[in-house]
C-alpha cells in the first residue's frame, strides 16, 4: 500500500520535472529577442541590450532553469517581460476568473450531463432516449467557441441580457461578475455535459442490468424508483472518474472560451503572452496548465487505484 | 435548431440601435468617466517603451514634461512656465512653474536634469534617445531654472521635449514608474487590474485649473466587436480609437452617441526591402505602385475612413504635398514595367505582416492586387517580437505593412541602416536643411523636397493615414478628435 | 439493402460525411465564385441570388469559401489521424510484443507523458516555436493523437496475442513479424478505424480552435475556424458571417463521430448498449 503510494508519487514528481524541462527547452531557445519587442519599432540597439541585461538573458541556461523551478515554491517566477510585474501575482490575479469559470462550467456540466444521462437511461431505447442522445451528439460536435459566439449573438447583442464580454471584477459587484461568467461557462460546459450524459447513460444501463437491481425491480420498485434509490449512486463513481480525466479538456477549453468572451483569465493571458512573446510568462503559464492536468489525472488515478486493488499491480 | 437562431438573430440585430431606451438625464453633471481604448499598456513608464498605449493613458494625465503638444499639435507650456533661447539657438532656459509630484515633493530643476540625464544613460530604455542626444550640458542656476546647452542648432529640439519620452520624473519615485507611477499630472494612479481596467483619481494639488472629472476608469477592450457592444450597453462612455470601422454607420445612427472621424500621424505603408533584388530595381517598385489601388485598400482595411497618401508625410502638417495622383493604377503599364525589369511572368515573394488588424487586412488586399500583375506574395503573419527581430532588425523580408505613428518621422528615410534600406543623398541633404533652416518657408520647402523625392524613387508604397475614430456618449466634451500624438488628456474633459 | 445502412448512427454519419466529402470534391472543379477574388466595394453583403451566403469583409464569396474550407478540414483530419495512426499503432504493437520488458515500460511512459499535455497546449508550444501555420498545427494535433492510438493498439494487440491459436502459432515457430502481419494487423484494423473516425472529428475541432485563436491556418487559405475568427469582428454588423462556417464544422465533426459510433456497434454488437 505504502509502496504503491510512494511509487505513484515518485512517478508524478518525475513527470512534472520532465514536463518543466521540455517546456523550458522549447521556450528558451525560441527565435526572437523579447527585449527588442518591448522597446518597439524605433528603439536603438543599445537600449535593447540594456533591457537584455536587466532581464538576465545573458546568464547560463541551467542556472535560469533551476531558479525558475525554485520559483514555483517560493512564488518568485520572475518579472513578466511585458507587464514588468511579478508573474506569480499576474497568475494569481487571473485565477480569480479562470477557477470560478471552470468550477461553474464543471457544475453545469455535471448537473445537465448526469440529469440527461439518467433520463436517457430511464427511457432507454425509447424516443426520449433517442432525442437526448441526438442532442448529446450535437453537443460534442459544436465547437465551444462557436457556441460562445452564438450565445453572444443571441443573448448579448440581440437581447442584451448579458454582457458580450469582459469582466467587471469581483470587488465591485459579485452579481455582475457572476453574470459575466455565465455565458462563457455555458459554452464551456456544452461538450463536457454531452459526454457526461453519454457516459452516465451507459454506466447506468450497465448497473441496471446487474443482479441486485434486477432483484429490486422484482420486488416491485418502478424503473425510475430503482434508478433514484440504487443505480444512480453506483453509476456516479465511474462518472466522477471520467470527469477527472476530462479535466484537461476543460482546461484547454478555458483558453479558447476566455478569448471568445475577452475574459481576463489565464487563457487570455496565455494568448496575450504569446502575442507579446513574453517568454517568462508563457513558460510559467504553460507549466501551470500542464502541471494542473498532470496532477489532477494522477489524483484520479490514485483514487481509482485505492478503490480497486486489482489496478495496483502494474498496468491493466 | 440553427435555423431558428438565424431567424432570431437577424431582426434582433436590426432593432439593436433603436430599441434600447435612452439613459435618463442626470440632474447634476457627472464627475466619473469610463474611457475605453483598444490596447492595454504593457507598463506605465513612457520612458521605458515605445508602445503608444502607454502614452494614451499617461500623457498629460499622470505624467508631464517641460512642454506638451496640444490637440492641434502645437507645443505649449507644461511644467515649464516659459522659456527663452539664445540668438544662436544653442542655449535654452526653462523657467519652471510651482508644481508637485503626487507624493507631495516639489518639482525642481534638479528633477529635470535627473530625468534627461537618465534618458541618455547607457542603460536607459528610452525609445527616443535622439531627443536628448544634441544636449551638451544641463545646469540648474536656480531651483526653478534649467539651462540646457546644445552641441549644435537643432530645429526640432522643443518638439522632442514635448513627447512622452521626455517626461519629468523624481529620482525618489522613478523606480516604480512602470507599475505604480508617481507623476506631476492632473490625475494620480489608483489601481490597475491587468487585462481589464486602470483607475485614476483627480490630483487636487495640480497646478492647472481643476479638472471637471473626478475619477476615471480606463478599460482595455481589444476585440472590435466587444468595443461596439460595450458602447451600446453603456459600459464605455467613450472609445478613443474604435477598431470596428464597419460599425461606424450603426453607431452614428444611435442618438445617444457621437462619432468623430479624426486623423492620427500614422502613415500606413507597404515597406519594401529596397536593398534586395528584385525590389532594388526602381521599375519593379513602380510596377507595384501601379498595381496597388490605395483607395480600395483604405476601403477594405479601414472602411474608407483613412486619408490616402502619396508619400510618407502627414496631411496634418503645413508642408504636406498631395502626391496621390502620381503613378495611378495601370495594370498594363505595370506588367510592361515588370517585363522591362526582366520579370515578364512576375515573381514569388513574401509579405510579412505584424499583428494589428489594419496591417493584416491591408496585407490580404495588397497580396491579391499584386497577384494581378503576376507578383505572387505569400502572407506570413508575425507577432510583434518576431516582426521586430526579423523584419525590423535583421531586414529579413521582402515586403511588410506597418504604420509609422511618430509625428514628423520622415527622418527614417535618412537613416543609413534602417530596415527598408532606402538611400538618397537628395533626401539626406534636404533633411539636414530642415534642422538648420532659419526660416519657416525654407524648412517647409525642404520637407516638400523630401516628399517629392521618396515618391519619385517609390521608396515604399504609401497607402493611407490611420484614422482615429472617437465615439463618445453625447454630453461628454473635450476629447481630442485628432492624434498629433496618441494622448487623451483627461483634464480637458467635462460632462454637459 | 445492406444492414449496416440501417444502423441509425452509421447511416446518418455516412450521409453527412458524403455531403462533406462531396462539397470538398465539388470545390476542386467548381465553386460559385473564385473563393479568393476580392470585391472590396461589395463587402459584408447579406445573402443574395449572386452570393448565396453573402460576402465577407473583403467581398469574397462565403459559399465558395465554405466549400473550399471542406477540403482544408478533410486534409487536416487525414494528416493528423495519419500521423497518429502510423506512429501510434507501430509503437503500440511494438510495446505489446515486448510486454513487461523495460522497452514496453519506456515507450508507454513516454506516451503517457505526451498525453499529459492537453492538445491545445502541445500545439501552442509547437506553434510558439515554429510559428503559426496549418502544417505546424496539424503536426501538433497528430502528435497528440499518437498516444491515443498507441494505447488502443497495445491493448488490442495484447488481446490478440492471448488468443489460443496465436499462442499455438508462436509456439510452432512463427516469427514476430509474421504474427504481426498475418494475425494482429487484420485483427486490430477495425478497432483502429473506429478510433480513427473519432480522432478525425477531434482533429477538425482542434484545428478550428487553433485557427480561431489565430495560430492555425493562415490567409488566404480558407479555414472554417479562421472564418469564425474574422466573423467575430463583424458580429454586430454582419452576423451571417458567423453562422455558416460554425455549422460546417459541427456537421463534419458530427459526421465522423456518428460514423465512429456506428462502426463500433457494427463491429462489436456487445458494445451496443453503450
Amino acid at each position: 500500500m505504502a509502496l504503491f503510494l510512494i511509487k505513484r508519487l515518485l512517478g508524478l514528481v518525475l513527470t512534472l520535472l520532465l514536463a518543466a524541462l521540455v517546456i523550458f527547452l522549447v521556450l528558451e531557445i525560441l527565435p526572437g529577442d523579447p527585449a527588442a519587442m518591448m522597446m518597439g519599432v524605433s528603439a536603438t540597439p543599445e537600449s535593447v541590450a540594456a533591457l537584455r541585461a536587466e532581464l538576465g538573458l545573458e546568464r547560463p541556461a541551467a542556472a535560469r532553469f533551476l531558479e525558475w523551478l525554485g520559483g514555483f515554491f517560493t512564488g518568485r517566477l520572475g518579472l513578466s517581460y511585458t507587464y514588468r510585474v511579478p508573474v506569480d501575482g499576474l497568475i494569481a490575479e487571473r485565477l480569480a476568473v479562470t477557477v470560478p469559470l471552470s468550477l461553474l462550467a464543471l457544475g453545469l456540466a455535471v448537473a445537465f450531463g448526469v440529469t440527461l444521462g439518467t433520463l436517457a437511461a430511464a427511457k432507454a431505447h425509447r424516443s426520449a432516449d433517442a432525442i437526448i442522445m441526438g442532442i448529446t451528439q450535437l453537443g460534442l460536435a459544436i465547437p465551444n467557441f462557436w457556441f460562445g459566439i452564438l450565445l453572444v449573438l443571441v443573448f448579448a447583442i440581440g437581447l442584451g441580457w448579458f454582457p458580450a464580454g469582459g469582466f467587471p471584477g469581483w470587488a465591485a459587484d459579485p452579481m455582475l461578475a457572476f453574470r459575466a461568467l455565465l455565458l462563457p461557462a455555458i459554452a464551456l460546459a456544452l461538450p463536457q455535459a454531452a459526454s457526461l450524459a453519454r457516459i452516465t447513460r451507459s454506466t447506468m444501463l450497465e448497473t441496471l442490468s446487474e443482479d441486485y437491481i434486477r432483484t429490486a425491480r422484482a420486488k416491485g420498485l418502478s424503473r425510475s424508483q430503482t434508478i433514484r434509490r440504487h443505480a444512480l449512486r453506483n453509476a456516479l463513481i465511474p462518472v466522477l472518474t471520467i470527469l477527472g480525466l476530462q479535466f484537461s479538456f476543460l482546461l484547454a477549453g478555458t483558453i479558447v472560451v476566455e478569448n471568445v468572451f475577452a475574459l481576463p483569465g489565464l487563457g487570455r493571458l496565455l494568448i496575450q503572452a504569446i502575442g507579446g512573446h513574453d517568454l517568462i510568462l508563457i513558460k510559467s503559464l504553460v507549466l501551470f496548465y500542464v502541471a494542473t492536468a498532470i496532477i489532477v489525472n494522477a489524483l484520479v488515478d490514485l483514487a481509482y487505484g485505492l478503490a480497486d486493488p486489482r489496478l495496483r499491480v502494474g498496468r491493466a | 435548431m440553427m435555423i431558428s437562431i438565424h431567424r432570431l438573430a437577424g431582426p434582433a440585430i436590426l432593432a439593436l440601435g433603436l430599441a434600447l431606451p435612452a439613459l435618463p438625464v442626470a440632474a447634476q453633471p457627472r464627475d466619473t468617466l469610463t474611457l475605453c481604448q483598444t490596447l492595454e499598456p504593457p507598463i506605465l513608464d513612457p520612458s521605458g517603451g515605445a508602445a503608444a498605449a502607454i502614452r494614451e493613458v499617461t500623457y498629460g494625465n499622470i505624467f508631464e514634461g517641460l512642454v506638451a503638444y496640444d490637440r492641434d499639435g502645437k507645443v505649449v507650456p507644461a511644467l515649464a512656465r516659459e522659456w527663452t533661447t539664445s540668438a544662436d539657438g544653442l542655449v535654452w532656459q526653462f523657467r519652471l512653474r510651482p508644481a508637485q509630484f503626487h507624493d507631495g515633493s516639489a518639482v525642481t530643476a534638479a528633477d529635470v536634469k535627473f530625468s534627461f540625464e537618465r534618458a541618455v544613460a547607457p542603460d536607459s530604455k528610452n525609445a527616443q534617445k535622439w531627443i536628448f542626444e544634441p544636449i551638451a550640458a544641463i545646469t540648474t542656476p536656480a531651483p526653478d531654472l534649467v539651462e540646457i546647452t546644445l552641441k549644435s542648432f537643432t530645429a526640432d529640439f522643443l518638439e522632442g521635449l514635448a513627447m512622452g519620452d521626455a517626461t519629468i520624473f523624481s529620482a525618489a519615485s522613478v523606480g516604480k514608474a512602470a507599475t505604480e507611477p508617481v507623476g506631476t499630472g492632473p490625475y494620480r494612479f489608483v489601481r490597475w487590474q491587468r487585462g481589464d481596467r486602470l483607475l485614476l483619481e483627480r490630483n487636487d494639488s495640480w497646478w492647472g485649473a481643476k479638472p471637471a472629472v473626478k475619477s476615471v476608469t480606463f478599460r482595455f477592450i481589444s476585440d472590435p466587436q466587444a468595443q461596439v457592444s460595450a458602447l451600446l450597453a453603456g459600459d464605455c462612455d467613450a472609445h478613443t480609437n474604435l477598431g470596428a470601422h464597419e460599425a461606424v454607420a450603426q453607431l452614428r445612427a444611435d442618438p445617444r452617441l457621437a462619432v468623430t472621424i479624426g486623423r492620427t500621424e500614422g502613415e500606413t505603408i507597404v515597406a519594401i526591402n529596397n536593398a534586395k533584388a528584385p525590389f532594388s530595381d526602381l521599375r519593379v517598385r513602380q510596377a507595384m505602385a501601379m498595381a496597388v489601388d490605395r483607395r480600395l485598400v483604405n476601403e477594405g482595411a479601414v472602411s474608407g475612413l483613412g486619408t490616402p497618401i502619396g508619400s510618407h508625410f502627414s496631411p496634418n502638417h503645413p508642408a504636406y504635398l498631395d502626391l496621390t495622383a502620381e503613378r495611378p493604377v495601370d495594370l498594363a503599364k505595370a506588367r510592361a514595367l515588370l517585363a522591362a525589369a526582366g520579370y515578364p511572368n512576375g515573381f514569388a515573394t513574401t509579405l510579412r505582416l505584424p499583428p494589428p488588424a489594419y496591417a493584416r487586412r491591408s496585407g490580404e488586399i495588397v497580396a491579391a492586387m499584386l497577384g494581378q500583375i503576376g507578383i505572387r506574395a505569400t502572407i506570413e503573419p508575425l507577432e510583434w517580437p518576431q516582426w521586430l527581430e526579423r523584419v525590423f532588425r535583421n531586414k529579413d523580408f521582402d515586403m511588410t505593412i506597418v504604420a509609422h505613428v511618430e509625428p514628423l518621422d520622415v527622418n527614417i528615410y535618412t537613416r543609413d541602416n534602417y530596415y527598408f534600406g532606402y538611400q538618397s543623398p537628395v533626401v539626406k541633404e534636404a533633411y539636414a536643411r530642415t534642422k538648420t533652416a532659419r526660416s519657416e518657408t525654407e524648412r517647409l520647402e525642404a520637407f516638400r523636397t523630401i516628399q517629392r523625392q521618396i515618391t519619385e524613387d517609390q521608396a515604399n508604397l504609401f497607402l493611407f493615414m490611420l484614422p482615429k475614430i472617437t465615439v463618445a456618449r453625447k454630453g461628454l466634451t473635450g476629447l481630442w478628435p485628432n492624434w498629433p500624438v496618441p494622448a487623451n488628456p483627461l483634464a480637458e474633459l467635462r460632462w454637459e | 439493402m445492406n444492414p449496416a445502412w440501417r444502423h441509425p448512427s452509421f447511416g446518418v454519419g455516412a450521409v453527412l460525411m458524403a455531403l462533406v466529402v462531396g462539397a470538398a470534391l465539388l470545390s476542386l472543379v467548381w465553386t460559385p465564385h473564385d473563393p479568393t477574388a476580392m470585391r472590396i466595394m461589395a463587402r459584408l453583403r447579406p445573402p443574395s441570388a449572386d452570393h448565396w451566403l453573402g460576402t465577407d469583409q473583403f467581398g469574397r464569396d462565403i459559399a465558395s469559401m465554405v466549400l473550399v474550407g471542406a477540403r482544408n478540414a478533410l486534409l487536416v483530419g487525414l494528416v493528423a489521424v495519419g500521423i497518429g495512426l502510423v506512429f501510434g499503432v507501430a509503437l503500440g504493437m511494438f510495446a505489446a510484443l515486448y510486454r513487461g520488458r523495460l522497452i514496453d515500460e519506456a515507450v508507454m511512459r513516454g506516451l503517457d507523458f505526451v498525453f499529459a499535455f492537453p492538445a491545445v497546449l502541445t500545439a501552442i508550444l509547437i506553434l510558439t516555436w515554429f510559428g503559426p501555420g496549418l502544417v505546424n498545427a496539424v503536426v501538433a494535433i497528430g502528435i497528440f493523437n499518437i498516444p491515443v492510438f498507441a494505447r488502443q493498439a497495445r491493448g488490442a494487440t495484447l488481446q490478440v496475442l492471448a488468443l489460443d491459436y496465436i499462442r499455438a502459432a508462436r509456439l510452432a515457430g512463427l516469427s514476430r513479424g509474421a504474427v504481426m502481419r498475418r494475425h494482429i494487423v487484420p485483427n486490430i484494423t477495425g478497432l483502429m478505424i473506429v478510433q480513427g473516425s473519432t480522432q478525425f472529428a477531434f482533429a477538425i475541432l482542434a484545428e478550428a480552435s487553433l485557427s480561431y485563436l489565430g495560430i492555425g491556418t493562415q490567409p488566404p487559405n480558407p479555414s472554417w475556424g479562421r472564418m469564425l475568427n474574422d466573423a467575430q469582428t463583424y458580429l454586430a454588423t454582419a452576423p451571417h458571417l458567423a453562422l455558416v462556417p460554425g455549422l460546417a464544422i459541427a456537421i463534419t465533426v458530427l459526421a465522423f463521430n456518428l460514423l465512429g459510433d456506428g462502426l463500433r456497434d457494427l463491429l462489436d454488437p456487445r458494445m451496443k448498449e453503450r
